[in-house]
This record gives C-alpha cells, structure tokens and sequence, in this order.
C-alpha cells in the first residue's frame, strides 16, 4: 500500500512549511484518508471569514485523486448548498499521481479567491456574478459573516 | 431462403463489380456513354468499401507501421505514437519529421516543449537523462540504470533516489523516465498504468508529473506490465485508438460486431456490413440517413429525443374514420386505408379521399406555412413552430412504423406462400417476385423517411418545392406498392414489377438530385 507512506509524507510536509491561507491541517485520529483543514481566503468578499474543509483520499491514493469538501457553507458560484466543489485539478482525467496534496490547496485557494462562473456548480450565483458584481458581493459578505468561522489572529 | 440474405442480395448487387465489368466491356470505343458507365452517376448510392476482420487490420496498421520503421529507424513503439498522430499517413509524417524533426516529437507529446531541469528532479540519474535528449532509434523511455551506465561506461553507480509518488527510496536502477525527465519508481508506473487501462485509457497514458504532458509509449506500458489480462486489455484499447484515428476505418456498429469497415472515399454513404447485416452511414456511423447529411440528420433526432413526449401525446396511434367515424388501429403499413365498417378508401395520413392520391397530385407530405406567421404573436408563432414541427415529426414516425408492420406483413407473405406451395398451387421459386418486392418496397421507405428531417430543414424555397414535389411523388408511388403487396394474390405479376421500377425511379432521383455525391 503506497497511500499511508505517502499521506504521512505529505502531511509532514505541509504542517512543517505552514502556508498563510491552509491552517489547522490535522489527519483523522483512526483515518488517515480524512484530513480536515481551514481555508483562510486574501481576496473579498471572503476574506472576512474562515472556511473548513475535508479532504478525502482513496485508498488507491495517489493513483486516484482526493475528494474535497465544505464543512463551511460559502456563497460562491463554484462550490453548491452540499459544500462540493469542482475542481479540474483532482477530477478523474486530469490527475496525476505526483500531484502533492498542497498544489490541490492551493488550486482551491485561487479558485475561491477568483470565481470562475465560467463553469459554475450553481448557476444562478453565476449569472449574479456576472451581471451585478455589487450585489454579489454584499451577498457574499453578508453570507460569509453570517455562516463562515473565525480568521485565526496571527 | 430467408428475408435477410434476400435483402442483402437484393442491396448488395448496387456495389458488386457489376459496374466494373461493363466499364471494361464498353470502354473500347470513344464515344461510349460516360453517364451511364460512371457507377456514381448511374446510382447516387454507389460506394465502395471492404468488410475486414480485425487481423486483416492490425497487418495493414503493422505494414505502415513497419514502413516507417525502415524510413526513419524507429522503434515501432514510436512509430505508432506518430502514425496514430497523424491519421497514419506515411508520407505526412517523413516530411515532417524531415522539416524540423524536434517540432514533430513535441506535437506528438514525445518531447516536452521545454526538458525539465527543476529541483525536485536535480537527482543524478533523472538530470542525466533530461539532459541526454531522446534521439529517435531508441526507445521511448529510459531506465535511470542505462543512463548511468552509459555516462560513466563501466561500473553503474545506484544512488538511493526517492520516487516522488510512494514517497520511499529505492537504489537509481528502479527508477524509469521519458523524455522529460521525470523520474518515477517501478512499481509506481505500473500501478499507475494498470489504473489507467482499468479506465480504458491506452494511448494517451501520460507520464505521472503534473502538468506534464509527455505521453508514454507502447514499449514501456508492455515492459512493466505483467499481468497477461491488463496486457491483453492494453493492446484491445489501443487498437481501438488506432482504427478510430484512422479516417479509412469504421467500427461496425452492429451488436458484438468485430468487422472493421474501410474506404477510401469518406463520405456519408451506405455501408452493408457482410457479417451482421448492419446498415449504416460510413461517415457518421448512424443509421443511413440519405437525403440528409449528418449534422441535419443527428440535429433532427437530437431534438425529436427531446420533444417526443410531446409528439407521442399528441399522435395517438388511432383515427377514426373520416366517413362513419368508426375508431380504426393501423396494422398494415400501407397509408392508403380501407374502412372495415363502411369501405370508405382515405388517407391514414391527412385523412383525406384517396381518392384525390391515386391519380392526381399527392401532396399530404407538403407541410403548408402560415403566410401570416411573420405578423403573429409570439404565442402564436411557437405553437405555428410545433406545428410544422410535429407535421414532420409524424411522417418520420409514422413511416418508421409502417416499415415494421411491412415486416410483419412479410412475415404473412412468407406463411401465405407456404401453404399455398403445399396446396401445389406454383413452386416457392414462382413467388419469389414477392420478397424481391418487399425488400425493394422497405428500401424505398426507409428513404422516404429519411426526407422528412432533411425537409424539416430545408427553408422555404423553389427548391424546397421540387423537393416536397419529388418527395410526394415517391411517396405516391410507394403506398401503391405496398397496396399491390398486401394484396399479392390478386395483383399480377407485370403490374407489380412495373410499380416496383416507377417506385424505385423516384427514389434514385430524388437521390440523385438531392443526396450530395461528392463530399
């Protein structure tokens, strides 16, 4: 089995050389296929707010890609009511193997950062997007305070 | 003899040598009649194709792929990379690669655009290899151990690298990496080839870095894989990638069928296969769909896929009688109807007198526009829309069924005969005539129902009227043959055989003027 090896790896890796917007990184104590871990967003409307996320791992990891999930419900045009979120980098067709786990965050980071209602999970956050970028926005903040976890201080 | 072979005799003889022969015979003198001996003019569906097995297949793919091999000393797992890139055309190939040889590996995704020198590859054996640029002549891939060996040219030394996928070290000669470098363990790569070919991924297996796109040839795929079921699954995908990137070749779209169809000629033109029967467009490989081309054709059941719900509630499969009003079930395919109740003779179609079919001008095929529609709302328009809509869209059905219930009416015929043959009333030869007539009959149909997409959209036109006047008229005349079919006994047999050519006239024209013969 490759996968345990490799996630302890992995894991290591990405509590060692902390990143700015991925915290709180932690395995699950009998699972170490689920991890969980806090989105830290720079960019409005989301920066106001913290977002947890699951990520799961096969057991044929890494020659199968994670899955990732919110924990946190968000308003954003590419992640649904459900927390799921399409992200070509871990879809079935694109993975690589050699992909770390901390290029998939921070694929994820860009993505919530900058929507891409080019392709969106819920179309109509989309068209709001796209046609009345202020009303998004005072959405999305609203949502955000309302629904999203504390920043961490530092 | 049973239905099927009769039909496919009946339908085969249009691409038989038949042609040939009376080229070569006539062709002596200057002046011979070019119309009538060109097989593509005299018939509109001519085409010519072979039904090939799957060897037959693999030994024409081996011969270019062996060809290659002579011309540009390549392996064969190259070979194939750049024929399957390039539509198997040979020549295509040489002259690029005599261009700018490096252009070509990096198009066909052997080469990277750029050979990778990032630290997290800087080990040894993976830089030595990146460095050493692939050179046509050696295989696709390299061992880190032959790489090693080659710089240092005595003794190998292994250091421990680690694979960057399992994450644990191995010694360097475990180790295996493409043109671009990137270095990845054993055993890694072939798990990472077996979950690939368990997706049905073969050709375009690519190497194991992210945003790598370096493909991996067949050779090393077949050097790490073992496993005699992953191997033979491997070659059957891979086969399929390159009969499908071949614009000669067609899978048969038959159930379970391995024949592989080729032509030189790419068009959307009947095929016949010889071993399942199936009948299909070479082109698109659909049902064959002459007059209509392929995107009107897939356009057409694209949305009669989406609106058939509607068409099907608003079509029952009843009418009443036009006369008494009695409720009547269509069991025969045969739109020229009878009332068992009161003998009134209509048309299943428009429900009119037959009457007014028979000998003059047919025209319950013509879909008639609202002159007005431009000045209506838009309530209005959209119902005028699935109006004509499901006009169309009842023709294409109703046609479709009649093919089936003429099935059945052979079937009958088949019975009929039978027994007649046993009251010694003429021999199974005499009637033969019969299942010559109704395969001709379920050809012209089949047509027939193919020109309703293709008049559906077709905008309003002088030549949309010829169309609409040549479609009624094969429509016409083949409700005549069917009627004369169903009542077979009493029709003779002259009279039969004349409706069969008028009817199969009407067909070939309408074709000729319609079905495009040279794309």
């Amino acid at each position: 089995m490759t996968a345990p090896r490799r996630l302890r790896k992995e894991l290591g890796d990405l509590q060692d050389n902390t990143l700015k917007s991925f915290r709180d990184i932690k395995a699950d104590d009998e699972n170490l296929l689920r991890w969980t871990g806090l989105i830290v967003p720079d960019n409005p409307p989301y920066n106001k707010g913290a977002f947890r996320i699951e990520i799961n791992f096969p057991a044929e990891y890494p020659f199968k890609p994670p899955k990732i999930n919110f924990k946190t419900r968000i308003y954003h045009p590419n992640i649904d009511e459900k927390g799921q979120v399409c992200l070509p980098i871990i879809s079935t067709e694109n993975w690589k193997p050699a992909t770390r786990t901390e290029q998939v965050v921070q694929a994820l980071i860009a993505l919530i950062n900058d929507p891409e209602p080019e392709h969106p999970l819920r179309a109509e956050l989309a068209e709001e997007f796209l046609k009345d970028r202020k009303k998004f926005v005072k959405n999305a903040e609203d949502y955000t305070k309302k629904h999203s976890e504390k920043r961490p201080a530092d | 003899m049973d239905m099927d072979s009769d039909m496919e005799m009946e339908m085969e003889s249009d691409n038989d040598g038949e042609y040939e022969d009376d080229y070569d015979y006539y062709n002596t003198g200057e002046d011979c009649d070019v119309e009538r001996l060109d097989p593509k003019r005299a018939d509109p569906e001519y085409f010519e194709y072979d039904c090939l097995t799957v060897e037959d297949i693999e030994k024409l793919l081996n011969e270019r792929v062996e060809k290659l091999n002579t011309i540009l000393q390549i392996t064969p797992s190259l070979a194939k990379v750049l024929l399957l890139e390039h539509q198997w055309d040979n020549l295509v190939v040489v002259e690029k690669y005599r261009q700018d040889a490096n252009a070509l590996l990096v198009t066909a995704r052997i080469k990277p655009p750029t050979v990778v020198t990032d630290a997290a590859s800087t080990s040894a054996a993976a830089a030595a290899a990146s460095a050493q640029l692939l050179k046509l002549g050696s295989s696709g891939y390299k061992t880190s151990s032959s790489v090693v060996s080659n710089a240092n040219s005595n003794v190998p030394q292994y250091r421990s690298l680690m694979c960057p996928v399992c994450a644990s070290s191995q010694l360097g000669d475990k180790f295996y990496s493409l043109a671009c470098g990137h270095s990845f363990c054993k055993d890694c790569w072939t798990i990472f080839f077996e979950t690939q070919i368990f997706q049905g991924i073969s050709t375009q297996i690519g190497c194991m870095a992210q945003k790598c796109n370096v493909r991996v040839p067949e050779d090393l795929v077949l050097t790490l894989v073992t496993r005699p079921v992953m191997r033979d699954k491997y070659q059957q995908f891979a086969f399929k990638d390159y009969v499908k990137s071949h614009p000669e070749f067609r899978f048969c779209p038959g159930p379970n069928c391995q024949i592989i169809v080729q032509s030189s000629e790419i068009s959307a033109k009947r095929v016949i296969c010889k071993a399942c029967h199936t009948c299909f467009c070479f082109k698109c490989g659909m049902d064959y769909h002459a007059p209509t081309d392929c995107q009107v054709i897939k356009k057409w059941l694209t949305k009669c896929a989406d609106d058939s719900e509607t068409a099907n509630y608003i079509s029952a499969h009843t009418k009443d009688c036009p006369k008494c009003h009695i409720c009547i079930e269509k069991n025969g395919g045969c739109n020229h109807m009878q009332c068992f109740n009161c003998k009134h003779d209509f048309c299943w179609m428009c429900l009119g007198d037959w009457k007014s079919h028979g000998s003059e001008y047919y025209e319950c095929s013509r879909y008639k526009d609202n002159p007005n529609i431009a000045n209506e709302s838009v309530h209005v328009q959209a119902r005028e829309a699935l109006k004509k809509y499901l006009h169309y869209y009842e023709r294409w059905e109703n046609h479709s069924k009649s093919m089936k219930l003429e099935q059945q009416t052979i079937d009958r015929l088949r019975q009929r005969i039978n027994s007649k043959v046993m009251n010694g009333s003429g021999t199974w030869i005499d009637w033969q005539y019969l299942f010559n007539a109704a395969a001709l009959l379920a050809k012209c149909r089949y047509t027939l129902q193919y020109t309703y997409p293709y008049a559906y959209y077709m905008e309003g036109s002088s030549r949309k009227n010829l169309f609409e006047y040549q479609q009624a008229q094969l429509e016409a005349e083949i409700e005549n043959l069917s009627w004369k079919i169903e009542r077979a006994e009493t029709t003779d047999l002259g009279d039969l055989e004349n409706q069969m050519d008028i009817a199969e006239k009407r067909r070939t024209t309408l074709l000729k003027d319609f079905f495009p013969v040279d794309t």
